[in-house]
């Protein structure tokens, strides 16, 4: 089809849509007004039931744990098949050549770029510990933290140049961290159940509101997100970075590759 | 201005659909998907927002605040986690696609081309003398 | 504290989730077949849970509360697992499939460290949660999980066809995600809860509510987007015919089915009380059930990549479920759960002869394959049985679906679907005993109108036994045909109406007795017709051909594989559905 027909269609689809739409946006209910049910029961009950402040933690770690595992468990097979797609194809050794494109100037790393590297990487991963360790108590938590820990790495690579990256991550290292980080979260589901607790029940001491330490087994939970997205994120960039590798060998084309 | 939030959600996915029909470049194509996706989020927050409210944290703030809905923003946190996975296979499908078939043109990298392009002997024989004699 | 068997529910789920990360985290550890053995024996632990877990939901269905969370004062604060007879049922055959997959890729996956393994568990486990769960987030948390592992399972080849298919397979799974995702931001607003049985109570309370429709609107597209229903259908053509074969077991003999299974279970239970709903679902539902089976049907007959036809044979048999689930009863909801698991059995064992003869013979093509296949001719009578059997041979699980799906349409006179859904079966079964007639007899050397199909050089490894990929096959043709009908006869109005949360019906009529006959019968005219075209008198041969070729040109055409297209499609399929839901 064409895109003339492509548009029409679009239109057409758009133009049968548009009352439903005005119907629906006119029966929300009024925006800034209230918010739902569940929503109102769960600020008003978590800090007494769980000791924590942040009421978003409790809710991915403790009420609705359930949609994080899924979630976490998402994000592995999305970095696994990350994995598999480009390194089915390149292999796993490492190379040392940089692509080359022509008529580009290779532009070497000047040493303001270095110190300041030096200086912010470790400025970055204690901010991501922070972040990480702060789950109950600030707008934090294992992804953000762990977002931010995977992100500090590649200052790794802009400071220290390719060689220093590779010989800092390990893409084994990696996949111990992702897998692990997966496995603590999930384990911190079926533990519970060896008690005769509910599945990723709190059953550790919930400790003091507006701690550091709050929340019982969310924190471990946490501990786990972290872990695995770190490990997961810092996988994906070390792919990526592959791909800016030149090949060794001239690949070949579709063989048996599985 | 209180149909704001949802008319700009729906503006939102509307333009975004608009973008991947007409896409002439994956990447650009990945960035229309986000849009998409960024309408759910305008949608989510906006249902889950409340004049007046703090956010659902109550470390500076004493537990009975009136705050805007935690659920709607857990939601949002796993969507934008959907989000990037999503993002980074779409990604590296397109690193492979340009590395196939030179290209980054959505209209020309097809799934398959018609007509069988089966390498047997016999059967593209068979096939070739078919097609002469019932066309 | 929750009392066994409820405190099963979990562990089907866990278990797998577990398995995967563990060997994810020693991925280089693992001796080469410790993989292969730890997923079929966690998908045999899932399978055998899931069966405990069904026979005990018969007295009433299983609930379960996530970190302890009971419902307090009617508000549902946690994320329930319910899990009804049906439920478990289905849950214990994908296990069980998922079980007969791993056996048939011993072996298959070795270089890629059980990464292959670790998709696949997670992916079992996101099917497990889907069927289980009782929160619409939930569920979409599962519907993405499935997505996801599905995306990465799918471009495996890294051939180039198989990237366009798999890039248009995400772009369209993850639209539909976003549609749900907006469906579920709706109904929370309007009810206040994401718990089944809590947003069902608040739409019986609510009367008439076009936030409900638009809900229901944008949930049920991107359930019909996952369950491959026209105009959504275009991206399992591209998709499936390029996954690895075990993949493709996989994906139409579970995958598609359970979006359709998901529509089923949302439609019956969250929006059961709405008459808006309600009364659009048979309209919706049997007319796009209708065209899809015969568009499927067609489509198939035109294939000559058999596993590009076998995808257009799913097409067409999810629309022959999408009719059964329109019939809004008792019987046609319970004829399709059982045609979910027939059809899943079948289609698995018609993928795994696919894979068979990639292996084997290192070609997929039914015209470039004629007569080759006289050498593992087992593998032929496994496809001509399954063939029969798709379209309609009464006998077993698939049958017995059909024909309560057909007994619920002609109570109701649906005549139409009826007989759209015969044409369809009839239509798929012809195009597979055609197939087989070439490869394993070498008949039809008159190519026809397939020869102008898409078609693809393919191969994969050759490294398994004839009898450890053919073992596999055969188990789930005898599954099918093996489950007692008295068995399903007496259990299924109790677990279908538990299932759509009805009172119990008495007994479930079914269709008549010569329907499946005549199906057959067409399906072998039109097997005969494609292999011994040059045999036939002119005068029966010309004017099929006339029929055949222009509209067949335009469909072809249709599904020209551009990710533009789809989306395009995809849009006026929302307007679609909104419009019927408009009018109801």
């Amino acid at each position: 089809m064409s895109p003339r027909v492509r548009i029409a269609l679009l239109a057409l689809a758009a133009l049968v849509l548009l009352p439903g739409a005005a119907e629906v946006i006119a029966g929300l209910p009024p925006f800034g007004s209230t918010i739902a049910q569940y929503g109102e029961r769960i600020n008003a009950i978590t800090p007494e039931a769980r000791h924590v402040a942040n009421m978003v933690s409790a809710i991915n770690f403790d009420l609705r744990g359930l949609d994080t595992l899924g979630e976490e468990f998402m994000l592995l097979a999305a970095i696994t098949g990350t994995v598999v797609l480009l390194r089915g194809r390149r292999g796993e050794g490492n190379t040392g050549h940089a692509m080359r494109r022509p008529g580009r100037a290779v532009i070497p790393r000047s040493e303001a770029v270095i110190l300041a590297c030096r200086i912010a990487g470790p400025l970055t991963a204690l901010f991501g510990l922070y972040v990480v360790l702060h789950a109950t108590v600030t707008p934090g938590g294992g992804f953000q933290g762990g977002v931010i820990l995977a992100s500090g790495t590649l200052l790794i690579y802009l400071g220290e140049g390719y060689a220093g990256w590779r010989q800092a991550i390990h893409s084994h290292w990696l996949d111990a961290l992702e897998g692990g980080g997966a496995l603590l979260f999930a384990l911190c589901g079926l533990v519970p159940m060896l008690t005769g607790a509910a599945f990723m029940q709190n059953i550790l001491p919930l400790g003091t509101f507006r701690d550091l330490f709050s929340g019982g087994l969310m924190l471990v939970e946490n501990l786990g997100v972290a872990l695995a997205v770190t490990g997961g994120f810092t996988q994906l960039f070390l792919e990526f970075m592959e791909e800016t590798r030149a090949a060794d060998e001239a690949e070949e084309p579709g063989e048996e590759s599985a | 201005m209180s149909v704001l939030p949802y008319a700009v959600a729906a503006w939102l996915f509307g333009i975004g659909l608009y973008g991947i029909a007409t896409s002439r470049n994956f990447i650009h194509l990945v960035g229309c998907l986000g849009v998409c996706q960024s309408a759910t989020y305008v949608l989510l927050l906006g249902l889950g927002y409340r004049w007046g409210g703090i956010a659902p944290i109550f470390y500076d703030h004493p537990p009975g605040t009136p705050a805007v809905d935690p659920v709607m923003q857990a939601l949002v946190l796993t969507d934008i986690v959907v989000g990037a996975t999503l993002t980074a296979l779409l990604l590296v499908l397109t690193i492979q696609a340009h590395k196939r078939g030179g290209s980054l043109d959505p209209e020309k990298l097809r799934p398959m081309r018609a007509g069988g392009t089966s390498g047997r002997g016999q059967g593209a024989s068979r096939v070739s003398d078919r097609e002469q004699s019932t066309s | 504290m929750t009392a066994f068997p409820a405190a099963l529910l979990p562990l089907p789920v866990a278990i797998p989730l577990v398995i995967c990360a563990a060997m994810l985290a020693t991925a280089h550890l693992l001796p080469a077949r410790l993989p292969d053995i730890l997923a079929t024996l966690s998908a045999l632990t899932v399978a055998v849970l899931c069966g405990v877990i069904a026979v005990r939901a018969a007295d009433g269905p299983l609930v379960y509360w996530f970190g302890g969370w009971e419902p307090r004062d009617g508000l549902h604060l946690g994320i329930g697992f319910s899990v009804d007879e049906a439920s478990g049922w289905v849950a214990a055959f994908i296990g069980l499939l998922y079980a007969l997959t791993f056996v048939f890729a011993w072996g298959f996956f070795d270089r890629t460290h059980g990464h292959f393994h670790i998709l696949m568990l997670l992916f079992l486990a996101a099917m497990v949660g889907f069927c289980f769960t009782r929160d619409m987030f939930n569920l979409f948390v599962w519907f993405e999980v499935m997505s996801v592992a599905a995306f990465a399972l799918t471009a495996y080849h890294l051939a180039e066809s198989g990237l366009a298919g798999a890039i248009n397979f995400t772009v369209v799974n993850s639209l539909a995600g976003f549609l749900m995702l907006g469906g579920i931001g709706l109904i929370y607003a309007q009810t206040g809860t994401l718990d089944f049985e809590g947003i069902a109570a608040a739409v019986a309370r609510g009367g008439r509510d076009p936030v409900v429709a638009g809900a229901f609107c944008l949930v049920a597209g991107a359930l019909m987007i996952k369950g491959a229903i026209v105009p959504f259908q275009f991206w399992l053509a591209d998709a499936h015919a390029v996954a690895p074969s075990p993949v493709s077991v996989i994906f139409s003999g579970a995958m598609v089915s359970l979006g359709l299974f998901g529509l089923a279970k949302v439609s019956a239970v969250v929006f059961g009380a709405s008459d808006q709903v309600q009364h659009a679902l048979p309209a919706l539902l049997i007319g796009l059930g209708c065209f899809t089976a015969l568009l499927g049907g067609w489509m198939a007959l035109l294939q000559r990549h058999l596993k590009r036809m076998l995808a257009f044979s799913t097409i067409s048999h999810a629309g022959i479920m999408l009719t059964g689930l329109g019939a809004l009863s008792v019987d046609g909801t319970g004829g399709m759960l059982v045609y979910v698991v027939g059809h899943g059995l079948v289609k698995g064992a018609l993928f795994m002869v696919a894979g068979i003869l990639l292996a084997t013979q290192a070609s997929i093509d039914e015209i470039a394959l004629r007569g080759l296949g006289r050498g593992i001719w087992p593998a032929g009578i496994a496809m001509a049985l399954a063939g029969l059997l798709l379209c309609g041979l009464p006998l077993g699980l698939l049958d017995q679906g059909t024909r309560l799906i057909q007994g619920a349409l002609a109570q109701q006179g649906h005549g139409i679907a009826l007989v759209a859904g015969v044409i369809g079966a009839a239509l798929t079964g012809a195009a597979v005993l055609r197939a087989a007639g070439r490869i394993f007899l070498g008949l039809g050397p008159d190519p026809g109108d397939e020869a102008g199909a898409p078609s693809e050089d393919e191969r994969e490894k050759a490294n398994r036994p004839l009898w450890l990929m053919l073992g596999p096959c055969c188990a789930l043709l005898a599954l099918d045909m093996g489950v007692p009908a008295g068995l399903i006869e007496h259990a299924l109005p109790r677990a279908a109406s538990a299932f759509m949360h009805r009172p119990v019906v008495d007994a479930v009529s079914e269709g008549p007795g010569w329907l499946p006959w005549a199906s057959v019968a067409a399906a072998l005219a039109g097997a005969g017709y494609g292999l011994l075209r040059n045999h036939l008198p002119a005068l029966l041969v010309l004017p099929v051909r006339a029929t055949q070729s222009a509209p067949t040109r335009a469909l072809e055409a249709l599904h020209s594989g551009l990710i533009g297209d789809y989306a395009a499609w995809l849009a006026v399929g929302v307007a679609m559905i909104a419009a019927v839901l408009a009018m109801a």
